[in-house]
């Protein structure tokens, strides 16, 4: 089984080849969009952050902008500001240059408007994505690969099939040199001891159980108890009984593989290869871009009830063993395991087809989410206060 | 009439997941390390719910995906239908 990956100047290989249209803050997403519609070849990360944040805010997302514009996927970058926000946009362009990678801006207010920066942005855009089309795939070894996970709309089969699945792949995938990033801290409450005993480094187990204390007492902050709304009245109906069960489902996705470090949001992993925890929420939006800025060239999703978001920067290949879901939703569908289930299909043999179905995708094939333009939607995580 | 069955994740778990909806008295089929086996339900257990597949004695751990899941509350027997009647979670923020 081979990868086939675009060359980036920094080493790495991409699953796909596009100009990424970046905006330093929200109120120029209308100009991102736009340069999109006007040059093909192009993705808007557009998002609703870089202004009024706390510093630290201002911090993590200029990093996450930084990083997802490093992502393998994207061939060159167009950077998009307004010119007042708090987000430095020369920072961004500084940041994504150390990849190697060509980097274009424009600025809404030293242009006079925005009509100037969808003209001017459209330009630079143009020819970036012409350069950019003389690319072309190269062989790669698997240890080149980067996925990310996410479980959504879990039901009952998620925890039964779906994740197993996964976890099987990050077996697969981490014994030949590559890198799986697992996060969602909500899902991780009530299994994070178990993932602690599965730290290489006894840091990232405390790590780890910080994650889910930080977001247990963010909680309490506001009145509320997170773990009883990580268990649903539909969860018990559906026969999770313990939180400790369905975090174990949802641990599942890394089976016991050992753990090599922790991502804090929007960074990198601090080494390549192996199980990396990240700390993303479960809430998608956030989740996949965490995923994203980590490096991942694509992100394995589960799901059970079906669902069918995407994101501009990584192809999501999802995964399902709900056989009324697979038949239903079909169009959002990827892979059926519903067979696991069934047992007519052993979770090895399901991990094998999942993983050379993956590579097929970072090699070209596409999702259904990029085939039906589900994937446009992203944000990026902040602690807040808003101001 | 269709065969029902449960899904074992792990050698060392002690419940397993019904995959369809079963009735008390019904024979349930558990694949346990490549082999099929019977139980019968002691109870209605529906789609998503767990069986027992072995006796599980009150304070002894649950186990599934090879970890333990919560505590048996009640003495729990092979067959029984195990869930929030019979067992309460053990997990507590430190």
């Amino acid at each position: 089984m081979d990868f086939y990956g675009f060359p980036r100047p920094d080493g790495q290989y991409g699953a796909r080849n596009f100009v990424a249209i970046i905006p330093s803050t929200g109120c120029v997403n209308a100009v991102a969009q736009q340069i999109e519609k006007m040059v093909a070849g192009t993705k808007a990360f557009t998002h609703h952050q870089g202004c009024l944040h706390p510093p630290q805010d201002t911090e993590r997302v200029t990093r996450t902008l930084i990083n997802l514009g490093k992502n393998p996927n994207v061939a060159a970058v167009l950077v998009v500001g307004l010119g007042c926000e708090m987000v430095d946009m020369d920072e961004v362009v500084e940041g994504i240059k150390e990849s190697k990678k060509p980097v274009e801006a424009v600025q809404v207010h030293k242009l006079g408007g925005s009509l100037e920066a969808i003209y001017e942005g459209s330009k630079l855009a143009a020819k970036m994505v012409y350069e950019a089309s003389k690319l072309r795939r190269e062989k790669a070894g698997l240890d080149k690969l980067m996925f990310c996970t996410k479980c959504g709309s879990s039901d009952t089969t998620s925890g039964l099939s779906s994740n197993l699945v996964v976890g099987e792949v990050c077996r697969l995938m981490t014994n030949a040199g590559g890198t799986f990033v697992q996060g969602e801290v909500c899902d991780i409450m009530g299994g994070e001891y178990a993932l602690k005993e599965l730290c290489v480094n006894p840091e990232d187990g405390d790590k780890i159980v910080e994650y889910v204390k930080d977001l247990y007492n963010r909680g309490l902050a506001v009145g509320a108890d997170v773990r009883g709304s990580q268990m649903t009245a539909g969860n018990v109906a559906g026969g999770l009984t313990t939180l400790i069960e369905k975090a174990m489902g949802a641990n599942a996705k890394g089976q016991k593989v050992p753990i090599q470090g922790t991502i804090d949001y929007g960074n990198r992993p601090n080494c390549w290869g192996g199980r990396h925890i990240v700390s993303t929420p479960g809430h998608g939006f956030e989740n996949l871009t965490g995923g994203a800025a980590a490096g991942s060239q694509l992100i394995l999703f589960t799901t059970g009830r079906g669902a069918p978001n995407g994101h501009p920067c990584i192809p999501a290949v999802k995964i399902c063993g709900n056989s009324k879901t697979n038949k239903n939703l079909a169009m959002h569908i990827d892979v059926d395991v519903a067979s696991v289930i069934e047992e007519t299909e052993t979770v090895a043999k399901a991990g094998e087809r999942l993983f050379e179905y993956a590579v097929n995708v970072a090699s070209g094939t596409l999702t259904k989410a990029e085939v039906l333009r589900y994937d446009s939607a992203m944000e990026i995580l902040i602690n807040g206060p808003v101001m | 009439m269709e065969k029902r069955y449960a899904k074992q994740i792990m050698d060392q778990d002690n419940v397993a997941t019904c995959v369809a909806d079963v009735k008390k008295g019904q024979v349930v089929y558990i694949k346990q390390g490549g082999t099929e086996k019977e139980y019968t339900a002691a109870n209605d257990i529906d789609f998503g719910h767990k069986i027992a597949v072995k006796d599980i004695a009150a304070g002894d751990y649950v186990l599934k995906y090879g970890e333990p899941i919560g505590k048996a509350t009640k003495d729990i027997k092979t067959g029984e239908w195990v869930h929030t009647h019979n067992v309460a979670d053990h997990y507590e923020v430190h």
